[in-house]
């Protein structure tokens, strides 16, 4: 049996940068999304084809979701493309890690590929970016001293320890979000080596539907929660 | 003791750094090329639907509109042409009384004149007859004056118009 690296194994380096499987395998998923986005935009037509009608109605729901979330189409469209990078760039890098020989092809002795939401330097990342920009456009909507006011309140010392409370939640959602997502790819991925350790045929097959299943569910749910804050801190200044 | 955890964690700033740069990347070009055309594809047609639409309903009100005018006009040319023939009957009522009066008069007139002409005819032929005979029984009574007044007989006299029949 394999062995299982919590972290991402380094595959080779270039200078002083040491390139990890985890990383390796982010940087094809942001390639097949960067030509599969430039081979879109050619075919962007009036007249939707079978592509453009699937990518439409994906958007479409998805803006709708967002509008109901936030109240309004303008604010839902302005704030449309970070939701949906997330959640296709975590989607595509789940996907792509459930794909046979992720884990399996080696590069010398460690493994070519590996799911990238398995590195927590990929979903630290991401809820790093997420609770920054979520803070900016909550800033950027209210009015930074207002939005900054939330944390650092001083009206009394109840609002005081309601605001550190605020502020505490706010780094308590880096860990929650990035330990959640790695948590759930990790452990599918552990689940599968062993899954197919024990038995390589058929068996392993319900798990691989499961993995497809949480893998889309933990992208969904990472877009979902940066939409919720940005909705928090957007919407703050109403009451 | 914190970096031994990270360290454990597998947690390393160029990785993170880079992943972070990597989203980046992917957000602009994701905006560019797809969000932004899309959205714009997909408001564009939703205006072309909305004016479509709406220029249905506009030409479909304007259809029945029209169609009331047409019914409207058909219904006046007819009260029109109605009254037009009843006029014209009106009319030709009048005239033909006219007409007719004229008609009489004139044949009333005619007639008249054909009476006058007939008597006057009549006086003249009168007249003449008159006063053919009267020069008939002038020369007649010469003619007997001239004959032997002895034998006035009817048969002298009979010879004596005859004569002067002949004369003549």
């Amino acid at each position: 049996m394999e062995e299982i690296s919590l972290k991402a194994q380094q595959i080779f380096s270039i200078g002083s940068f040491g390139v990890t499987n985890g990383l390796f395998l982010t940087l094809i998923a942001s390639l097949i999304l960067i030509i599969f986005s430039l081979y879109f935009k050619s075919k962007i037509k009036m007249i939707p084809g079978k592509l453009q009608g699937a990518v439409e109605m994906g958007a479409e729901s998805l803006l709708n979701l967002m509008e109901s979330t936030l109240g309004s189409m303008a604010a839902a469209e302005k704030y449309f493309p970070l939701i949906a990078t997330i959640f296709i760039f975590i989607l595509t890098s789940n996907l792509l890690g459930i794909l046979p020989g992720v884990g399996s092809l080696s590069f010398g002795e460690t493994p070519l590929l590996r799911s990238p939401a398995a590195d927590l330097n990929f979903t630290l990342a991401f809820a790093v970016i997420s609770v920054i920009v979520t803070n900016i456009i909550g800033m950027a909507s209210v009015g930074a001293f207002k939005h900054l006011g939330k944390y650092f309140n001083f009206k009394g010392p109840i609002d005081f320890f309601i605001g550190m409370l605020e502020l505490i939640s706010e780094f308590a959602k880096i860990i929650s979000l990035s330990f959640r997502l790695f948590g759930n790819v990790f452990a599918g991925e552990v689940l599968l080596t062993i899954i197919f350790f024990l038995a390589p045929y058929f068996i392993p097959l319900p798990f691989l539907f499961l993995e497809i299943f949480v893998g889309a569910i933990q992208a969904f749910i990472f877009a979902m929660i940066t939409l919720v804050s940005i909705s928090l801190h957007t919407a703050a200044n109403e009451h | 003791m914190e970096n031994e955890l990270l360290f454990q964690l597998g947690i390393n700033w160029k990785l993170f750094l880079s992943q972070a740069i990597n989203f980046f990347i992917l957000l602009v070009v994701l905006t560019f090329f797809v969000y932004k055309p899309l959205i714009k594809v997909i408001k564009e047609r939703n205006q072309k639907i909305k004016t479509g639409l709406d220029k249905a309903e506009e030409a479909t009100a304007r259809l029945k509109e029209i169609d009331n005018i047409g019914k409207e006009k058909i219904k006046e040319a007819e009260q029109k042409g109605i009254e037009m023939i009843k006029e014209t009957e009106n009319r030709a009522k009048i005239l033909d009384k006219e007409n007719i009066e004229k008609l009489e008069k004139k044949q009333k007139e005619a007639q008249e004149l054909l009476k006058k002409s007939i008597l006057k005819q009549q006086e003249e032929a009168k007249n003449k007859v008159l006063t053919e005979a009267g020069e008939l029984i002038k020369k007649v009574i010469i003619k007997t004056v001239e004959l032997k007044p002895e034998a006035i007989d009817e048969a002298l006299i009979k010879k004596a118009v005859l004569e002067v029949k002949d004369e003549k």
